[in-house]
């Protein structure tokens, strides 16, 4: 054995001289940061920018943020640290979130609450949130940050004085004032009453991305159009300017980003089509539902609509009206006598909003609700215009994303600044889905991986796309050529 | 080498590679030739000649046994799209063979043989983890044909032949990961696919034509086979169980054609000590249209009222393969130094079947360049050949656009570039 070793010992070496020598070696591809500069790079958001995934925000979300991820790349070609208001160990889970926890037979995913180990620092009454029901206050995080996403945040927010300190609680019904924000509280020094665009504008970046303004349209939709509000254009292109002119005032280069079109997000597009097929099947020609606002004027009843079976949009497209992801439960309940489920929870939640005589039977008696009759088949027990954004109430919401994306645009246009059309790429996604390494990615709720349990903030995989499509656009803007991120390597939906 | 070694040998000695000719076809079918470009259509050289122009056979002036085994070394760089680090391939040694007996009447009119050989292999594993794991991790397949072969010369100028063509074993095993993620931590879910191909037959012809010493000519052809797999296993690992209703099937069936080839061949002598040979082979790759995968049966996972054979919620799997038909071009020669001593060296271009755009991580195909040597050392009956071949892989692009726009978004997008080293050795012994 040792001589044939020996002797085979040369051959051996020279076929393995032979084969390193015959290992491809294909260069990496080059990064350049162009005309931008990437040592300070500050992100200005919602939610979207802070990482909320699963109705919440926590750990994995955050180190998953778009602008985490733009950070990583940035590393490449100079760019410095990004410091996030991580949530701590013992505290991943944050805000708490949901998570799949199965399928019914029917193949409709069931959902479950994420509880233990969260950041929940205390409990604070509010205007809106009485003892009943308080605002909840996180582990404050107060050192130097990146990532200014505050969840919930809207571009008429920026200058709203308190806007982090819990001392804000909102006045009374009758003299209202602002409400001090949970995240922005939680970044924001004890007892400051610094405005988010000044911190904003003490930030001093070198490169930044901005992208506010979703929630300015998002609360008044996803509430079917009877709660929140739609800032005026007027209003939201005064913040935008002033924020926008806030980041580049020391010429800093950035990317703005328009609103997408909320209608086509999953939050409105996965029950309707089913209640449809479940109506169509049991030959309902139609249903009945309150639009706008509820009333507050006793003997002026919340204004009824009747939707024809045939005009729900429905998975082939047809269809106007959208029912929204949390009137799930609801549709389920339809046609049923006697049941006030629907309204009984309408009425929990705007109590805090309510006169304190106005109780759930004067509450009722102002709809004009009779939940006796067949809940959503008529007059009498209609659906709550907080389960539907219909056809005119999604007029008003396109109405003003378009008036907010011209502002944003204009904007950036003015500075110079790289646009990442949201608006165009979610529709793009809507229509044709995204493909990265033999995965289709769609907009489809929980199978489409992009977007997370509650419909409306995007996976893991979701933020890896919106990173990507922001790189491209700095990419052309500023003659950089940074690498885009793996949309694999981050993950959809968890299932058990 | 103890026995279990002897096993795993044994395990690797019936693949080919995919690197060793276009598309998914192995020409490593005789140790002489491989030392010279894989030319042999135009030539009477050895018994391999029933793989190359069974017309030649006739006309081969010795008879004999040989045995031949080539390990293919395939090296591979991937880099995605995406970014990331270089991929390359988890490296494996496969080793196709040949073996081929030959005998002839008295009067060297007629001949006949048996010839095993593997003309169609692939075997590719890529790294744990890598950019195209939804498409493919791993590929291994093999087949062992099996010829018997008649040859008869009708004059001394012109002979002719055929053989049987039998795909005796046939065998795939293909996986990949599933793009569903399960509980944090979890491994990735698995799908594998692991199948006999059932005995089909097929044929080869040939005529041979040497108008004088120093000029030969060959044609030759041999027919498609489509690879069958009937009831193949499907085995699925880590699917979260939430999702078991759509991964319930456990068997599946598909069909891969293994294309038909022509081939012209023409020879010269210009002396006793001087062979030079080109071939031209044309493979009708265009039959390989679509990979398709019917699944059936029912694992349970879902509950047993759950709907039989899916995967991924579907029981059928569809991928564009589209090939289009391939010339291989091929140059080569020997020269006997001493009376025991020759040696070879040839060169071979092989235009790829797989369109741009249709590249697939289970072949990995370009235009590939070979260069070949080979020597010859004979004492008395015995002789012992060894090649040894460098085919180079042209790099090659495709972007996740270019998908999309062929309908080939199932696999993945990036820069393929590959390289095979192939040493072979063959013993023979003539009577």
């Amino acid at each position: 054995m040792y001589t044939f070793f020996k002797r085979t010992a040369p051959a051996l070496a020279l076929l393995g001289l032979g084969l390193a020598g015959c290992q491809p070696e294909l260069d990496a591809p080059k990064a350049d940061r162009g005309s931008a500069d990437f040592s300070r790079y500050i992100a200005v958001g919602n939610s979207l920018t802070a990482g909320v995934s699963d109705g919440g925000l926590y750990l994995e979300g955050q180190l998953n943020s778009y602008p985490n991820l733009l950070a990583q790349q940035f590393k490449a070609v100079g760019g410095g640290d990004f410091a996030q208001p991580l949530f701590q160990s013992g505290q991943e889970n944050g805000s708490g979130y949901i998570r799949l926890a199965g399928f019914t037979s029917t193949g409709a995913p069931i959902t479950a609450s994420v509880t233990t180990n969260l950041a929940v620092r205390g409990r604070v009454e509010t205007r809106t949130n009485p003892a009943s029901n308080p605002q909840l206050i996180y582990t404050k995080y107060t050192e130097p940050i990146n990532n200014l996403g505050v969840p919930g945040i809207r571009m008429s927010d920026i200058e709203t004085r308190g806007f982090g300190n819990v001392a804000s609680t909102g006045g009374t019904l009758l003299a209202p004032t602002p409400i001090f924000n949970s995240y922005f509280e939680r970044i924001t020094p004890a007892g400051s009453d610094q405005t988010y665009l000044e911190r904003v504008a003490a930030s001093n970046p070198t490169f930044f991305t901005s992208w506010l303004g979703n929630n300015d349209v998002l609360g008044f939709a996803t509430a079917g159009a009877a709660a929140s509000f739609l800032t005026p254009v007027a209003d939201f292109t005064d913040k935008n300017n002033k924020l926008i002119n806030a980041l580049t005032a020391n010429g800093a280069k950035g990317l703005v980003a328009t609103i997408p079109d909320v209608t086509s997000i999953p939050f409105f597009t996965t029950v309707g089509p089913t209640f449809k097929a479940t109506l169509l099947a049991a030959n309902v020609p139609g249903i009945v539902v309150t639009t706008g606002a509820f009333s507050s004027t006793p003997g002026t009843p919340a204004t009824r609509k009747s939707i024809a079976t045939a005009d729900i949009k429905g998975a082939d497209g047809n269809g106007r009206q959208l029912f929204t992801l949390t009137s799930s439960p609801y549709v389920a309940l339809f046609g049923r006598p006697n049941n006030g489920k629907a309204w009984r929870d309408v009425y929990n939640q705007a109590r805090a909003s309510l006169p304190p005589v106005v109780s759930l039977g004067v509450f009722l008696a102002i709809q004009g609700v009779d939940t006796t009759k067949a809940f959503g088949a008529s007059v009498e027990n209609p659906f709550p215009s907080t389960l539907v954004l219909d056809d005119v109430e999604q007029v008003a919401v396109r109405t003003a994303t378009t008036a907010f994306n011209n502002a944003l645009t204009a904007k950036a246009n003015e500075k110079g600044l790289a646009i990442f059309d949201a608006n165009a790429s979610l529709s793009r996604i809507v229509t044709t889905g995204i493909v990265s390494d033999a995965v289709n990615n769609t907009a489809a709720f929980i199978s489409g991986n992009l977007f997370s349990l509650d419909g409306v903030h995007f996976t893991p995989r979701g933020y890896a796309i919106i990173a990507n499509e922001m790189i491209n656009a700095i990419n052309t803007k500023y003659g950089a050529s940074l690498q885009t991120v793996n949309p694999n390597n981050y993950r959809g939906v968890r299932f058990p | 080498m103890n026995l279990k070694s002897l096993l795993l040998a044994g395990g690797a000695l019936l693949s080919g590679t995919a690197a060793s000719a276009g598309g998914y076809q192995v020409t490593l079918a005789g140790q002489k030739n491989n030392g010279m470009g894989g030319v042999g259509v135009g030539l009477s050289l050895d018994q391999a000649a029933m793989f190359y122009n069974p017309g030649a056979l006739a006309m081969v002036r010795d008879r004999g046994i040989q045995v031949g085994v080539n390990a293919t070394l395939a090296r591979q760089a991937f880099r995605s799209q995406y970014g990331g680090p270089q991929r390359e391939l988890q490296n494996h040694v496969v080793t196709p063979f040949n073996l081929y007996a030959g005998f002839g009447s008295e009067d060297n009119k007629f001949a006949a043989g048996i010839a095993v050989y593997t003309p169609f292999g692939n075997k590719v594993q890529y790294a744990d983890g890598w950019e195209g794991r939804y498409s493919l991790t791993e590929i291994d397949l093999k087949s062992i044909y099996v010829q018997p072969t008649v040859s008869y010369a009708l004059t001394d100028k012109l002979s002719v032949g055929a053989g049987l063509v039998i795909l005796a074993y046939g065998a795939v095993n293909l996986q990949r990961d599933i793009p569903v993620e399960g509980a944090a931590g979890a491994g990735a879910a698995h799908v594998e696919l692991d199948g006999k191909a059932t005995t089909k037959i097929g044929y080869n012809a040939g005529i041979y034509f040497k108008p004088t010493d120093k000029l030969s000519l060959g044609a030759s052809y041999r027919s498609k086979i489509d690879a069958q797999v009937e009831g193949g296993d499907v085995t699925f690992s880590n699917v979260p169980a939430s999702l078991g209703s759509r991964f319930t099937a456990t068997e599946f069936d598909a069909t891969l054609p293994l294309p038909a080839t022509t081939s012209i061949g023409v020879g010269f002598m210009p002396n006793e000590k001087l062979t030079i040979g080109f071939d031209a082979n044309y493979v009708e790759w265009s039959k390989y249209k679509i990979l398709r995968f019917d699944f059936r049966g029912n694992n349970g996972a879902g509950g047993l009222v759950s709907t039989s054979g899916q995967v991924g919620g579907s029981n059928v799997s569809t991928s564009r393969r589209e090939y289009k038909n391939a010339w291989t071009l091929r140059a080569g020669a020997q020269y006997q130094l001493t009376s025991g001593l020759t040696v070879r060296g040839g060169g071979s271009y092989d235009f790829s079947p797989v369109k741009d755009g249709f590249v697939t991580p289970e072949t990995p195909d370009a235009d590939r360049l070979g260069l070949t040597v080979g020597a010859s050392y004979k004492f008395g009956s015995f002789g012992i050949d060894v090649s040894g071949q460098f085919i180079d892989l042209k790099k090659r692009t495709q972007t996740e656009a270019d998908l999309v726009a062929n309908n080939t978004a199932d696999r993945v997008a990036g820069t393929y570039k590959t390289r095979v080293l192939i040493p072979g050795i063959g013993l023979n012994y003539t009577f």
